[in-house]
């Protein structure tokens, strides 16, 4: 919303007050300042020019060369815009002038060979209006050299205020300050009315009631005859402009003016088009199409509230009027309309036709359904005023639910205990008594608080502690050097998470974060995934079932800029809709956290100490086993292998507790590679969190440091090339005592000179004794029984 | 037995001077001298020679074989120097051998400055789903239903009753029906907000929910935590101020700004929480005394936290994960 500073000043004194104490006192206050526009600051360098001449440039087809007299004295200046002429009044920007709408600054210019000393402007060049249909014209009258700023009625400052839904209140010049008043404590006032009302009397012309008295509960109508229909005066136009609105006709604007006064939204009828000079508020009773005063079709629902006359529809209530009732030229009497209409009916209706108006605006936040009568006066009294019109007598008030304020207790001690501070009684009472809160009976520790009509957000205790809060400042409240602590065992719901991150990270992983919304079609390749309705865009329409699509998204863009060794993992939510309908409850969706580990590319770069190394299976394998070795719970998980397809993995393993696949590993396959781009393998390790958070880790328990020395044993067998050397390892294990503490691959060797299919694999074995010295025979003995074992279950031959 | 051992020699000299790797040095050493070398082999022949020769061919193999030995370490030591050495000239320069550390996340390594603060306070964390019940997200944070207080907040719908949550504050009723008071905790996470993806704004984000709630608990006790925060995370010189708002769900409710000068540019008020007293209606909503138990409740975005932070200029770098971008930080 926006508030012109000298407007303000009609209702309160602010002399002696900067422009920055006022932003910062209303920020401070509640209604944040979120820009302010300094016109005589922003225009500086813009002056009414007179355009002498205009003559074709002589290198240029659409270019002219204009003369222009910027009252001391005449500029020659190229202009692109086909309505500049000689004898015309301009905004002139002069050399070294910023230009609002893009902040470049004027400098002199060679133009196909013209000099040119400034530019001619256009409003939206002004950045006064999206106007940019060649340049403004000003009044002939105007003399040369005046300042643009005082030309275009802009000799003001405008806050941009960001008023929160809570305050309806604040919605209009009055309304600010109100604020104003209280934080300066300086009194505010109403502008004086005067109505000279002839009859006949209003009620006389007119007939009104209201059907849906929850949809409305007070509707004023009044009659102004005779009336010119003819522009604003230029002190109306100004304060218009001055806020962004664009002025039109009188009645137009004296509406908008009235509402950014007080805040009422007011609609005006021609009389002559009522039906039965009749207003009834209903709803529509059944889907019809009306047509707004905007030209446009409008499909209404049977219960939209509606303002009728004796025949038909004539504005949709509180959002915008109709066509068929507008004032236009020719109009001569017109029936002002001060309502209140029931936030959540007008909510409703603006809302599903997409039409947010000042008006719609107002109503939904809650209006004041006090302030009617005194709004449709002044509407009266300006219409008179500025369209010669002579005000009837009286109004129509049809009031079914008067507005009876709510009384309220506010406790001392409260606030104190709330705020953690002490206000004194007496600031108190005056904060509330300048905001229009009026004390209806006093206590030793409390007051009884008669909350005013025009704020509807107050209605509890603690609504006013918080104007209290508000008013006295914020700063106020003191900064403590201590606060309380409260003792007792802390959960930490993230460390599980976090302590992976840490893991990873040390074993050279970047963590990623991806979009959890995909499109429909990969979203469901994945899982049964969860749609939204209201969709950003159909890139983003399903919640993710799985982090791979993100994943494997995040690698081939890496790709696409040449980053190509890449060692990635996430952690985040994936979503699936269990079984098929309807979600209902939490019970019809899953929810679970889910890791993604993605190794692809060189693991390791050449070096003058190294060659490339490219991530194989046997890295991610490494990675997975560490990780969840490092997590306590290796023991508990069994792995199982697979060598064909498994969903998007061409071979890889799963780890798995009991029956439950908490992990999955492997290399992905060409067919979902190809489709992301990526033309190099890709392995990728995920993991169920939910599930693997469940897992109770091993406890850590000290075991006793090794006393005596191990005893290793090295033996290389040659067996057929598909025996996997995990069998080998769990058959030795399996058969072995318990002196034999760990087996170790340490080469694997395969060659022409071993036979077909064959290969040599290499162990090391470690025995250890935790009661003595092993002796050499014992180990002897143990070592040939493994040997003999092995040979014969696996046809293995020893080598040299 | 001589021409045996200047066979021996000749051979060795033959073989020692044409070495140029260590793989045929080894090879060299197994063949003259190991257990089992040439040189090995004479000496077991010697030992069989007559008593009177020993004398003679003693002396000379041994001193052959010391020839040998002093000749074969001192062309071991020039192939060596030849490759890389480590004994005789050491390139201090060289890079170092790459051991690589991954990077958390920019936004992780950001929230964890928020817990660490947060948890040296005594502040619990908790976690909780980001699709909600519509609620848990408005309705028990009152919210009233068809007011325009949800428009502050642009929503995902899955359904009439089902929601990706717009802000962190729903863990809060989550936490407070499952939690006897005093309550503290932070509750960090993803968020959702439907509204167009540009520099400054995307789909989601990451929020930190505060929440304390205690039979003494006021907005002073609030303010003295977050400024406290400010300066933790600003500097201890940081200039604020506490700016009335409105949340539904607290009240009095406060954002509050920062004094930010970014290089070159003049200073402004920026916003980085928002805060207040938890609304009596929400206390009550979880069933929770409202007259006798109070609390603060926060919020804040961690993007907009890491963006001023890192200078970083747009919100969609954190979401393209360019490795570039993630190995910066």
């Amino acid at each position: 919303m926006i508030i012109s500073l000298n407007w303000l000043k009609d209702y309160i004194n602010l002399d002696g007050i900067t422009v920055e104490e006022i932003e910062d006192k209303l920020s401070t206050s509640g209604l944040e300042v979120e820009e302010i526009t300094d016109y005589p600051k922003t225009l500086d360098g813009f002056v009414v020019g007179h355009v002498r001449e205009k003559i074709k440039h002589p290198n240029a087809d659409k270019l002219s060369l204009c003369k222009v007299f910027d009252g001391e004295e005449e500029l020659s200046i190229v202009c692109g815009a086909p309505n500049v002429d000689g004898g015309q009044n301009i905004i002139l920007a002069k050399v070294g002038a910023v230009v609002p709408n893009g902040g470049f600054e004027i400098k002199k210019a060679k133009i196909r060979g013209e000099k040119s000393f400034g530019m001619i402007c256009s409003e939206s060049e002004l950045g006064i209006s999206e106007n940019h249909d060649g340049i403004m014209v000003l009044d002939p009258d105007l003399q040369p050299g005046t300042s643009a700023a005082k030309a275009l009625g802009l000799d003001d400052v405008v806050f941009e205020i960001a008023v929160t839904p809570n305050r309806p209140d604040a919605l209009s010049h009055i309304g600010v300050a109100r604020d104003l008043s209280a934080v300066f404590g300086r009194p505010f006032n109403y502008p004086e009315l005067k109505l000279d009302e002839n009859k006949p009397a209003s009620s006389e012309q007119v007939k009104i009631s209201i059907e849906d008295t929850a949809g409305c509960s007070r509707y004023i109508g009044k009659v102004v005859r005779n009336v010119t229909i003819k522009e604003s005066p230029e002190w109306m136009k100004k304060r218009l402009v001055a806020i962004g609105l664009r002025p039109r006709n009188n009645i137009v604007d004296i509406s908008n003016y009235v509402l950014h006064e007080v805040g009422q939204p007011l609609h005006t009828f021609d009389l002559d088009k009522l039906a039965g000079s009749e207003i009834i508020v209903k709803q529509a009773g059944k889907d019809k199409k009306f047509v707004t005063l905007d030209s446009k079709e409008r499909q209404l629902k049977a219960d939209d509230l509606m303002i009728c006359d004796g025949e038909k529809e004539v504005a949709i209530a509180g959002v915008m009027g109709g066509e068929n009732s507008e004032v236009t030229e020719s109009t001569k009497n017109i029936l002002i309309e001060a309502a209140y209409f029931h936030p959540s009916y007008i909510r409703k209706t603006a809302k599903r036709l997409g039409l947010s108006s000042d008006a719609s605006y107002r109503f939904e936040r809650g209006c004041d359904p006090e302030i009617t009568k005194w709004a449709a006066d002044r509407t009266a009294a300006l219409i008179a005023e500025l369209g010669d019109g002579e005000i009837s007598e009286g109004e129509v008030d049809i009031y079914p639910n008067k507005y009876q304020p709510k009384i309220v207790n506010l406790r001392y001690n409260r606030i104190n205990k709330i705020l953690g501070y002490e206000v004194e009684p007496a600031r108190v009472k005056e904060i509330l008594d300048y905001l229009g809160f009026k004390t209806e009976s006093e206590y030793d520790d409390s007051l009884n608080i008669a909350i005013p009509s025009y704020r509807p957000d107050c209605e509890r205790e603690i609504d006013l502690v918080e104007e209290v809060a508000r008013i006295n400042g914020f700063d106020l409240i003191p900064v403590k050097p201590k606060i309380n602590v409260t003792l007792g065992v802390k959960v930490d719901e993230s460390a599980y998470l976090d302590n992976i991150r840490t893991l990873l990270t040390g074993m050279g992983l970047n963590e990623i974060v991806t979009n959890s919304l995909l499109n429909s079609a990969t979203a469901a390749k994945y899982g049964n995934p969860i749609g939204v309705l209201n969709p950003q865009s159909v890139e983003m329409s399903h919640m993710r079932p799985s982090m791979l699509p993100g994943m494997l998204s995040t690698i081939s863009k890496n790709l696409k800029v040449k980053e190509k060794n890449l060692a990635l993992f996430e952690m985040g939510s994936v979503f699936n809709q269990v079984g098929e309908g309807e979600i209902a409850s939490f019970d019809d969706f899953s929810e679970i956290k889910e890791l993604v580990i993605a190794l692809t590319g060189n693991s390791v770069e050449h070096a003058w100490y190294t060659a490339d190394d490219e991530y194989d299976f046997y890295h991610l394998k490494g990675i997975a086993d560490e990780l969840i070795t490092k997590l306590f719970v290796d023991n508990q998980l069994a792995d199982n292998y697979y060598s064909e397809g498994d969903d998007f993995y061409k071979y890889g393993f799963r780890k798995v507790f009991g029956e439950e696949v908490v992990c999955r590993g492997g290399l992905i396959e060409n067919e979902l590679t190809d489709s992301y781009d990526i033309s190099q393998p890709v392995f990728v390790f995920t993991v169920n969190l939910t599930a693997l958070k469940k897992i109770q880790p091993e406890e850590k328990s000290y075991t006793e440091l090794l006393k005596f020395p191990k005893v290793y044993r090295d033996f290389a067998v040659v067996i057929e090339k598909n025996i996997d050397s995990g069998e080998i390892i769990s058959d030795i294990l399996a058969s072995s005592s318990k002196l034999l503490k760990n087996i170790k691959l340490f080469d694997i060797f395969e060659g022409k000179s071993l036979g077909e299919n064959k290969k040599s694999l290499a162990f090391r074995l470690e025995y250890y004794d935790n009661a003595a010295t092993l002796t050499e025979d014992k180990v002897e003995k143990e070592f040939w029984k493994v040997i003999d074992k092995v040979k014969k279950k696996f046809n293995a031959q020893l080598r040299g | 037995m001589l021409e045996k051992i200047e066979s021996a020699v000749k051979d060795f000299n033959a073989e020692i001077n044409n070495v140029n790797s260590t793989e045929t040095l080894e090879d060299i050493r197994v063949k003259f001298l190991g257990r089992k070398g040439l040189f090995a082999q004479l000496f077991e022949e010697f030992k069989a020679l007559p008593k009177e020769e020993k004398p003679k061919y003693g002396q000379l193999l041994n001193k052959e074989k010391n020839n040998a030995s002093a000749k074969f370490d001192e062309v071991k030591d020039e192939i060596e120097s030849k490759s890389v050495s480590y004994d005789s000239y050491v390139d201090l320069t060289l890079p170092g051998v790459k051991r690589k550390i991954g990077n958390k996340h920019i936004l992780i390594q950001t929230l964890d400055e928020i817990k660490v603060f947060f948890k040296g306070l005594g502040f619990a964390i908790y976690d909780g789903p980001e699709l909600e019940s519509d609620y848990n997200n408005f309705e028990a944070l009152n919210f009233p239903e068809d007011h325009p207080a949800r428009d502050m907040q642009d929503t995902f719908f899955v359904n009439d009753n089902f929601l990706l949550r717009t802000h962190t504050s729903p863990t809060q009723i989550r936490l407070m029906k499952t939690t006897k008071p005093p309550i503290r905790a932070i509750m960090p996470g993803k968020v959702y907000r439907n509204e167009a993806i540009s520099a400054k704004s995307y789909c989601l984000f990451h929020q930190v929910e505060g929440l304390y709630i205690d039979t003494d608990v006021s907005f002073a006790e609030l303010k003295s935590t977050l400024v406290s925060f400010a300066q933790y995370l600003f500097g201890a010189d940081v200039k604020y101020r506490f700016r009335p708002s409105f949340f539904p769900f607290t009240e009095p409710s406060a954002e509050v700004d920062i004094w930010w000068e970014p290089k070159g540019k003049p200073g402004r008020w920026l916003e980085i929480l928002g805060c207040g007293m938890v609304d009596p209606n929400v206390l009550d909503n979880v069933g929770i005394d409202s007259e006798k138990y109070v609390g603060y409740a926060f919020g804040m975005g961690v993007e907009r936290m890491a963006l001023r932070k890192y200078n970083i200029p747009d919100i969609r770098l954190f979401f393209d994960n360019d490795n570039r971008f993630l190995e910066q930080f």
